[in-house]
């Protein structure tokens, strides 16, 4: 009986070896193709780090008031951030292209939905990136106009820019990644609309007889008020 | 490459019937029809006038106006056919015109008529605004003639103005100027204003024609260029302005034009004016410039409230552009009552000059910067007309000087913040 | 000129016999030999007649001057006062303070518009006008083809108006045609008149006068528009001319052997004129400024050839002043209008070969300055040269002649944007002649429009090379420092 252990065992062991030396070598191709894949994608972080310094990516970013939610956030400058995660995709893909070589069928499935998810992921990043860009001109363009004009709040005015600028930035960018992608819309619209009937509301009734007042200087073309003042001419 | 040439195949041959001219008057418009006609009128007077045996044209650069304005100057033109000018024309005047684009942009403007300057030959030119409804033929002449006589590269107006007229003239432009290029000059910025064909050859082959040049002012860079070029500024006095109603919204516009091109001319020229110190007088024919004094009705009130409520709510935008103790030292004069409210002059130019350096770093968008700089000018208006409320035209004079002599006084301050160490 | 017996105080316009021919230039027999050589080689010869007024040495003037019975007295105009026709202008400005001359002999003023020694006839008197008709009869018996009338607005005068153009003159005008045409059909009649366009029309009346008359105002301002480079001195000038009789014609002339006057233009032209052109204020006189052609010209043969150009294509009959076909200078020291009138210079040998007479007895001295003097300015030298002015003159003559069009044709004028250019089409019937003048100092590009003459060619008349057809776009045609092309247009 002892013997049958034995070669049982044996020939568990010499399957098992045999196995193994059939993965082997696979799996050194993992191995070999995630060191690679590391230098790789360190290079590919340098790079991208010097192309980002060239175009003064994080002067941009503070701009866009993108560096201030960072910082809060107690993470990395965007130059920095934006280079890790480079760095980890390159490597990650890397790593993913030597497991597939491993032959593993249900993996070789999602290991593609993930490279074809990238491209959508990056879409979104640049969208909510650009569009943070443009709420902060915007708004900055706003409550300079306002305080020129002398409205009343301008402060107002400039924050409700913004608001509804990220608001529909960051809808755009949810749509793009797919994440609950009709609920999104739906809240997008539902908010938007409610913003602008409030405002609609608000200057109607609130507002009458200043869009009286002000239709009737455009299109009548200015009668004086009492009060109007008599600017200089600056120049 | 050959390059696309900005000057339509039209133009090029009206130009080539012109031929050689030996005085041009180039006149820039975007829909006036209201006011260019009798300016024209003027300009055809004292052309037939002053210089009845020079050969003239008239050039109009448009851009894109829809009522009719470039027929208005087509018609100061007198040819073969009887004209309507009473006077007698002893030779043929050109009036042509060009739209050289669909929207109006005052650099492009000038870039035309100094091309047509150059390929006519001009030994002067003239550049009147169509809004320079009180020129007479005397101005026209007063301006051309030391250009044409060899005696001057470039003739700036001065005028009789009211003490309160051009208040951002008085405040900033001219003082700025001044200290910065180290030259006198009272009008940087004028609506009437003449050269020599060699300035405008100079000016045409150097100037980088970019986008930004061929919107922004023109008229302070001909300036600019007259003054780092080395060429001969004269100035002479026409006569009296008449202070025109504006509107408040007009500031902001003006600024662009004038301050916007003011500071942008600071980068490229730096090596020129960092090393100015002081400021020298220019050479002026007829009196000197001066202020008439009639009560004008002013609100005063408006403008230091505006200046209130823009220190207010810019807070986080000044925070991009000025220093920590500027800022500190606006929100406390906001603070302070109408009577005890003081813009100082000191602290007046220190706003300016750090406001010039964060337009050079262009910290936020540069056109953002300008209409910040609004409410705050605002303010310093408020002061210079309580100041000056009862002031005779010598004592007005005096404190513009001294502001001068501040900004002079002051220039270290700026190069020590230009290129940071803020 | 004039070459009756005269006491040459104003080179011979002050005439003392109107039957005769001066000494100096010979006997009345020269002149019928003369006349008929010069129709034997079909060269027609028009004498000059001065009718306003004669010499204070004629016998009718002796004769009217002794005393107030005498039958010629009423032959010119006396008054006891120096008051009448206060409204007529003087005209020798520089040597005459009035029109009024006091006369010692008869104790009375008389009348003349000119010099004081040239007393005007009075044309009231019939005596007078058909003794003048004697005179001119008597010459055209002889065989001379025409007269060029001296003076002809002043002939009347009448309280109250300027005494120049009045409808009497124009019937005693009337009148000496009438008899002309009855009793010498085909002679002519040339007005001097230095008037404006619209006061020379009457002069024309109804093909009943004159048949040609000087084109006074266009002269001054042909030297205008070269000098501006512009052509709209010449242009207005002839917007301004009236039409005329078709049996009538303008006579065209660049220098006479009177200064170039600058009695039609205004103050501004004026001005500009002397300065461009007799800097020298010994140059000008009379409101004019005595020189000649080629001197006025800096001596430059471009533009002497472009001026003659336009004075051979203009509407009008071309008249050439002796000398300047050859380009001859002028002496400005010489008094009055002399300087113009120096001799004819026929040769680089004795006297310019104008005569074997010893040189000090010359009417005039030759010139003598080394541009223009007899030596380098002469007829026989220039016949022997190919390209000398005189050769190419007569080339641009007979090229004229190739078309009746610029003798009697219409003119249009065309108005491209450079107004360096001058250009013009002639038409008579089929004919079509384009001219195009460049007054300007430098080469010049010009388009035209053309699309009237749309598909013809264009044969340029002096080489006869044709250039490109006329399409729809602008012609263009590019011309060097004063050039100027003939074209005739023609449709094959």
């Amino acid at each position: 009986m002892w013997e049958m252990i034995v070669s049982e065992l044996t020939q568990a062991m010499q399957e098992l070896a045999r196995g193994f030396a059939h993965i082997l070598p696979r799996i050194i191709v993992v191995v070999i193709m995630a060191l690679v894949g590391w230098v790789a994608a360190y290079l590919l972080k340098v790079i991208v780090r010097s192309i980002l310094r060239l175009i003064k990516f994080d002067k941009l970013s503070e701009n866009a008031g993108a560096s201030q939610l960072l910082t809060k956030a107690a993470l990395p400058s965007a130059t920095d951030l934006l280079c890790r995660f480079v760095f980890w995709v390159a490597w990650l893909g890397f790593i993913l292209l030597g497991v597939q070589a491993l032959g593993i069928v249900g993996l070789q499935e999602q290991i593609a939905k993930f490279f074809l998810f990238l491209p959508r992921l990056f879409a979104a990043l640049l969208i909510l990136f650009f569009g943070l860009l443009g709420a902060t001109f915007l708004s900055r363009a706003a409550l300079l106009a306002a305080v020129n004009a002398n409205f009343p709040s301008p402060r107002l005015l400039s924050v409700s820019v913004r608001t509804i600028i990220i608001i529909f930035v960051l809808s755009m960018a949810f749509e793009e990644v797919g994440v609950a992608e009709q609920t999104v819309v739906v809240a997008f619209g539902i908010a938007f609309g409610a913003i602008m009937l409030g405002l609609a509301i608000a200057f109607g009734t609130g507002g009458k007889e200043l869009a009286q007042q002000f239709l009737e200087r455009k299109v009548l073309h200015g009668r004086k008020d009492e009060a109007k003042e008599d600017e200089l001419s600056p120049l | 490459m050959a390059q696309e040439s900005f000057l339509t195949d039209d133009f090029l041959g009206q130009l080539i019937s012109v031929g050689e001219v030996d005085i041009l008057v180039g006149v820039p418009t975007h829909n006036n029809a209201k006011t260019v006609g009798p300016i024209v009128e003027t300009i055809q007077a004292g052309i037939l006038k002053f210089f009845p045996r020079e050969r003239a044209a008239i050039i109009n650069a448009d851009g894109g106006s829809r009522d009719g304005t470039p027929q208005l100057v087509e018609s100061a033109a007198i040819g073969d056919a009887q004209s309507r000018s009473r006077q007698y024309a002893l030779r043929t005047l050109r009036s042509i015109t060009t739209e050289y684009a669909s929207s109006p942009a005052s650099g492009t403007a000038l870039r035309t008529i100094l091309a047509a300057a150059e390929l006519l030959r001009a030994k002067a030119c003239a550049v009147i605004s169509p809004e320079s409804t009180q020129i007479t033929t005397d101005w026209l002449a007063a301006l051309l003639r030391p250009a044409y006589a060899d005696t001057f590269d470039l003739v700036l107006p001065t005028y009789r103005r009211h003490k309160f007229d051009g208040v951002l003239l008085t405040n900033l432009l001219y003082p700025m100027t001044r200290a910065l290029y180290g030259l006198k000059i009272r009008e940087p910025y004028a609506l009437e204003y003449a050269f020599s064909g060699r300035l405008g050859s100079q000016f045409l082959a150097q100037n980088a024609w970019s986008e930004e040049t061929a919107r922004a002012g023109s008229e302070i860079q001909l300036t600019l260029a007259s003054v780092t070029g080395d060429f001969r500024i004269g100035q002479t006095f026409l006569g009296t302005k008449k202070h025109v109603e504006r509107r408040s919204a007009d500031l902001v516009p003006a600024m662009r034009q004038t301050v916007g091109a003011l500071f942008s001319s600071m980068g490229p020229n730096f090596s020129v004016w960092s090393g100015k110190t002081g400021s020298q007088p220019v050479p002026t024919t007829g009196t000197e410039q001066e202020f008439s004094l009639e009560p004008l009705r002013v609100n005063r009130k408006r403008l230091r409230e505006m200046f209130s409520a823009g220190v207010a709510e810019l807070a986080s935008v000044f925070q991009s552009i000025l220093s920590a103790p500027t800022l500190a030292e606006l929100q406390r004069i906001a603070g302070l009552d109408e009577a005890s409210f003081c813009y100082s002059g000191e602290l007046w130019v220190k706003t300016v000059y750090e406001f010039a350096a964060a337009y050079h770093k262009s910290v936020i968008s540069r056109d953002h910067i300008i209409q910040a700089l609004a409410p705050l000018f605002r303010g310093r208006a408020f002061t210079f007309l309580t100041e000056n409320r009862n002031g005779t035209a010598a004592s007005v004079e005096n404190n513009i000087e001294g502001l001068c002599v501040e900004f002079e006084r002051m220039k270290p301050y700026l190069l020590k913040i230009w290129n940071g160490g803020e | 000129m004039p070459f009756f017996p005269s006491p040459l105080r104003d080179d011979g316009y002050d005439i003392a016999d109107y039957y005769s021919v001066h000494s100096s230039y010979g006997t009345l027999e020269d002149f019928k030999k003369f006349l008929v050589s010069a129709h034997e080689r079909q060269i027609k010869v028009i004498i000059e007649m001065v009718l306003n007024h004669t010499s204070d040495q004629h016998p009718w003037f002796q004769e009217s001057r002794s005393s107030q019975d005498n039958p010629r007295r009423d032959w010119y105009v006396w008054r006891n006062t120096d008051t009448g026709y206060g409204d007529a202008r003087i005209i020798f400005l520089d040597s005459e303070m009035s029109n009024w001359a006091w006369d010692t002999v008869s104790k009375s003023y008389y009348w003349h518009r000119f010099f004081n020694h040239q007393p005007d006839l009075n044309y009231d008197n019939p005596a007078v006008r058909d003794e003048m008709w004697n005179v001119m009869k008597f010459w055209l018996e002889l065989g001379v083809d025409g007269f060029r009338l001296d003076a002809v607005p002043y002939l009347v005068e009448r309280e109250g108006t300027n005494c120049e153009n009045l409808p009497e003159t124009h019937a005693i005008i009337k009148e000496l045609r009438h008899k002309l045409d009855e009793q010498f059909p085909g002679k002519m009649l040339l007005a001097e008149a230095n008037q404006w366009p619209a006061d020379l029309r009457p002069y024309f009346a109804d093909g009943d006068e004159f048949h040609m008359a000087f084109h006074f105002p266009l002269m001054p301002r042909m030297f205008m528009g070269v000098k501006l480079e512009d052509r709209k001195p010449i242009t207005e000038i002839l917007r301004q001319t009236p039409e005329i009789p078709a049996s009538c014609q303008w006579c065209l002339f660049l220098r006479n052997h009177d200064e170039l006057t600058l009695e039609m233009v205004n103050d501004v032209e004026r001005a500009y004129m002397n300065d461009s052109y007799a800097q020298d204020k010994a140059m000008r006189l009379n409101l004019g400024i005595r020189r000649r052609l080629a001197p006025l010209l800096d001596n430059d043969r471009r533009r002497i050839e472009l001026m003659n150009g336009m004075l051979m294509s203009l509407p009008g009959t071309p008249s050439i002043y002796y000398g300047d076909e050859i380009g001859m200078g002028d002496n400005i020291n010489l008094g009055d209008r002399n300087g113009v009138r120096t001799p004819m210079q026929w040769s680089g040998g004795w006297n310019g070969g104008f005569s074997s007479a010893d040189p000090e007895k010359l009417y005039a001295p030759l010139i003598q300055d080394p541009v223009y003097g007899s030596p380098a300015v002469n007829v026989l030298s220039q016949k022997r040269t190919q390209h000398s002015l005189l050769n190419w003159m007569a080339r641009l003559i007979a090229v004229r002649k190739t078309a009746g069009a610029f003798g009697s044709g219409s003119i249009e004028f065309l108005y491209p944007g450079n107004q360096r250019i001058l250009t013009y089409v002639r038409e008579l019937g089929d004919q079509k002649i384009l001219v195009v003048n460049n007054l300007s100092n430098a080469a010049q590009a010009v388009e035209l429009d053309l699309r009237k003459y749309k598909g013809n060619i264009l044969i340029e008349m002096f080489g006869r090379n044709i250039f490109p057809r006329v399409g729809d776009l602008p012609y263009l045609l590019t011309l060097g420092p004063y050039q100027f092309y003939w074209f005739r247009l023609r449709r094959i």
